[in-house]
């Protein structure tokens, strides 16, 4: 018995000195916040500014479903007042062991620093029956929902709230953050002419309510039609509208919906399920009907299958990031719609796309 | 008040003519003017045209007449509370039930030795695990095991603390111990279809698990690595190194430090200390029932029994295609110090010589990653026997895995073993044996995420 005790002595007089031990530097308290994935991390940056620390767990060129769950990130975790992640299900694969392993209840889910920035977003394709002979489904909807952008304005208002509630002094700094995030999306999306004569909140509405066309063809100012000053990524993308294109995974479902392009088929025949080569075949087949415009993948999975349908066709492939960093030119969230566009349309009016592989 | 406010407009309207004389304007002055009134004639119209349409909000400030209109008050943001989204319901009612899964085992086995008993195809185990938050401070694992011809049995059941103070983590129930990577796998979660030698010789057909409480502390350090120190004390279960007698407390330390090699390599250290107390070993009362004059001879039991082990593991997964490439390199090494008694013979009067005995063993695996759904995989163990110091064994075994989806694999397995003269005793004398595995692995339900 004495043996045991001599055993665990050290360890009884090293806890108190380890849990005691503060090794961070003495410097102003900013807020820490962690964000799973880099979008949330741009729009969070781009609220707050200097008032917080930001530490961005995955990259962009990962597939945010298949994050390694590191224990280097549990460190990062510890130090965090937020923690902002997609939900809906697209981290359960790594990020419930970082928090448990983080071990603060403020970062668990339902704790004040746990932030599910899809509150609030209108989610699509949720099964209304799970069998995973579908593949890989999400349970709760495709969780890809910043790729439209209209859903950054209620991300980014979950996201000042939390900022608000953690930081009641930085309130002001926060939603004024918010507000010309918001604006600058606006003017981003449906360009500052027309942001400037209807107002960003119209122009917003309209586009959720699926009628933003119907108020551009109906309304006319000073005798020419709203739509004459569509602008932003939905003026340039009104080149892509109505046209069909393949893409990789079924992550383009929310952009589909906002720029009116066409989601005719998978190269994953079901999500998560690398193509077989019967079904490469089928998408050949469905390729030479000749009105798919392009392909769209991803950075990070294999190129294989789409180079092997773009060599038998001559549809293009275009590799386009989902994530902020997905690409060199993609720096923040606006840059990333930015080069998104401009690479769809660059690809739509005979431009070769800019290597994005 | 009402009648000074006439007065005040003109002393404002007088006041700077009173003051200055204007200078009379030029011609570019005029031009200015000019497209200044053409600018604001546009934009009153399609202010107007604005108004008409039903566009401009019902309340907010007024337009400034020469400043482009101003943005439009934002719609208040969505209450940033989880689960306010149309899919609330869902996700409150699989909140309340436990995340349910099982795994099945069907493993293959044909051996060299013809008569073993682990050749054909046998539903090795299967295993249900219900994982759930118990309330916002605890959270329970429970694993139930249905291992071939075996009654069912808890696996594992512990209930782990989410919010203790500082950076302390409870563990309570039955566990796996932390002894190195290996040790606290579940079968599906294995680098091959069957365990390192060295593990098996040293604590049984089973890992090392205990019923007790396991303390995990994340050691604040200035360099911010990753170093988690466990220490667990509790009952062991059944194995060959500590006895499963419930006074015979078994204690453990484990020294875990994680480093980041670069954005995509990570390697993790391991170093573990045990200490618990053994009876008899299997082989001595073997020998005593099988020699005709010990009838007498009674082996000491609840004797100290020691294992110490270290653990190397390096992974290399490209952050861009970490799905498709990776690979692993993963050694641990064992090392038992076991006090026992040894029957000795030497003139034809057997008696119990007590001795300490010393062991060592580990094995080293590598595993490559070549495509999304494909791993190959070698391992060389080595390992001697904690209850006796002549015997040795090794092993090499060649590992395909195919995984056709998250969900599922599918392991074949190659492996030769062999051994001294003192290690074929144990096996019917066979010095030597070549098997073959082959697993297949399904899991259904909602399985727990897996640590790295």
């Amino acid at each position: 018995m004495k043996l045991r005790l001599r055993m665990l002595i050290p360890l009884i007089l090293t806890v108190p000195a380890l849990l005691t031990a503060d090794f961070s530097a003495a410097a102003e308290k900013r807020l820490n916040v962690v964000s799973t994935l880099p979008n949330f991390g741009s729009i969070a940056s781009a609220i707050a500014g200097d008032r917080i620390d930001l530490t961005v767990i995955a990259s962009g060129t990962q597939d945010a479903h298949f994050v390694d769950p590191k224990p280097s990130y549990i460190v990062k975790l510890r130090k965090a007042d937020l923690l902002l992640v997609n939900g809906l299900d697209l981290e359960i694969g790594w990020v419930p062991p970082l928090t448990q392993g983080a071990r603060t209840a403020r970062l668990m889910p339902g704790g004040a620093g746990y932030i599910d920035c899809s509150a609030g977003i209108r989610v699509v394709e949720i099964p209304l029956s799970l069998s995973r002979t579908e593949g890989d489904v999400h349970p709760y909807g495709n969780p890809h929902y910043l790729t439209d952008p209209l859903n950054a304005e209620v991300v980014a208002g979950t996201i000042a709230e939390a900022l608000k509630k953690a930081d009641p002094a930085g309130a002001q700094a926060y939603e004024d953050g918010r507000k010309a995030f918001v604006r600058r999306l606006h003017e981003a999306l449906f360009g500052k002419d027309l942001v400037d004569l209807a107002g960003g909140s119209k122009l917003s509405r309209e586009a959720q309510a699926g009628t933003l066309d119907a108020f551009l063809d109906g309304t006319s100012v000073g005798g020419s039609p709203l739509r004459a000053h569509l602008g932003g990524w939905l003026g340039k993308m009104q080149a892509a509208k109505g046209k069909a294109f393949v893409t990789y995974h079924k992550d383009y479902s929310y952009f589909a919906e906002r720029f009116g392009i066409r989601v005719v088929e998978f190269v994953e025949p079901k999500p998560g399920i690398s193509p077989s080569a019967k079904h490469l075949e089928e998408l050949l087949t469905r390729l030479k009907q000749g009105d798919v415009a392009a392909i769209l993948t991803r950075p990070y999975v294999e190129h294989r299958s789409t180079d092997y349908v773009a060599e038998r066709t001559s549809v293009k492939v275009l590799t386009l990031p989902i994530e902020v960093g997905g690409a060199p030119e993609a720096t923040d969230y606006f840059k990333l719609f930015d080069y998104t566009t401009d690479q769809i349309v660059r690809a739509l009016t005979g431009g070769s796309p800019a290597a994005g592989r | 008040m009402r009648s000074s406010v006439p007065i005040l407009a003109v002393m404002l309207l007088l006041g700077p003519a009173l003051h200055a004389e204007p200078a009379p304007p030029t011609s570019e002055d005029v031009a200015a003017l000019r497209r200044e009134v053409e600018d604001l004639k546009r934009q009153i119209q399609a202010l107007r045209d604005q108004l008409r349409a039903g566009l401009l909000p019902e309340q907010g400030p007024a337009p400034a007449a020469v400043a482009p209109a101003p943005p439009v008050p934002e719609a208040p943001p969505s209450p940033a509370v989880p689960g306010a989204g149309g899919n609330a319901p869902a996700r409150a009612q699989s909140l309340l039930n436990p995340a349910m899964s099982a795994v099945l085992l069907a493993t293959g086995t044909t051996s060299l030795k013809r008569e073993s008993d682990s050749n054909g195809f046998d539903m090795s185990e299967a295993e249900i695990a219900l994982q759930s938050a118990v309330d916002p401070y605890t959270r329970v694992d429970l694993f139930l095991s249905f291992p071939s011809g075996g009654s069912p049995e808890v696996e594992e059941g512990f209930i782990t603390t989410l919010a203790l103070p500082g950076p302390l983590q409870l563990k309570g129930g039955r566990f796996k111990n932390a002894f190195g990577k290996w040790n606290g796998l579940h079968t599906h979660a294995f680098l091959s279809a069957d365990r390192p030698n060295a593990l098996v010789n040293f604590f049984g057909e089973e890992s090392l698990a205990t019923d007790g409480l396991s303390l995990s502390v994340l050691i604040p350090n200035p360099w911010d690595q990753y170093i988690d120190l466990f220490t667990e004390v509790g009952s062991a279960l059944e194995g060959t190194s500590f006895n499963n007698d419930r006074r015979n407390l078994t204690f453990l330390e484990h020294l875990a430090w994680f480093f980041n090699t670069g954005p995509n390599s990570t390697l993790e250290l391991g170093l573990t200390a045990a200490r618990g107390r053994a009876g008899a070993s299997e082989t001595l009362l073997g020998a005593i029932d099988d020699c005709g004059a010990c009838a007498g001879l009674v082996p000491r039991g609840e004797l100290q029994s020691d294992v110490s082990g270290v653990d190397l593991t390096y992974k290399w997964k490209p952050v861009r295609m970490n799905v498709y490439k990776s690979f692993l390199w993963q050694t641990e090494a064992l090392q038992s110090r076991r006090h026992l008694d040894v029957l000795m013979d030497p003139l034809g009067t057997p008696f119990l010589d007590p001795q300490v005995m010393n062991a060592s063993g580990g094995y080293s695996h590598v595993e490559w990653q070549f495509a999304k759904r494909w791993r190959v995989g070698s391992r060389y163990d080595w390992s001697g026997f904690p209850d006796d110091d002549r015997a040795r064994e090794r092993a090499i075994s060649a590992v395909v895995r195919f995984l056709p989806s998250e969900f599922q694999e599918i392991r074949l397995q190659y492996k030769r073993t062999s051994r001294n003269d003192e290690a074929a005793l144990r096996f019917d004398g066979e010095r030597d044996d070549s098997q073959i595995f082959f697993q297949w692995i399904p899991v259904i339900g909602a399985h727990g995420a897996h640590k790295y």
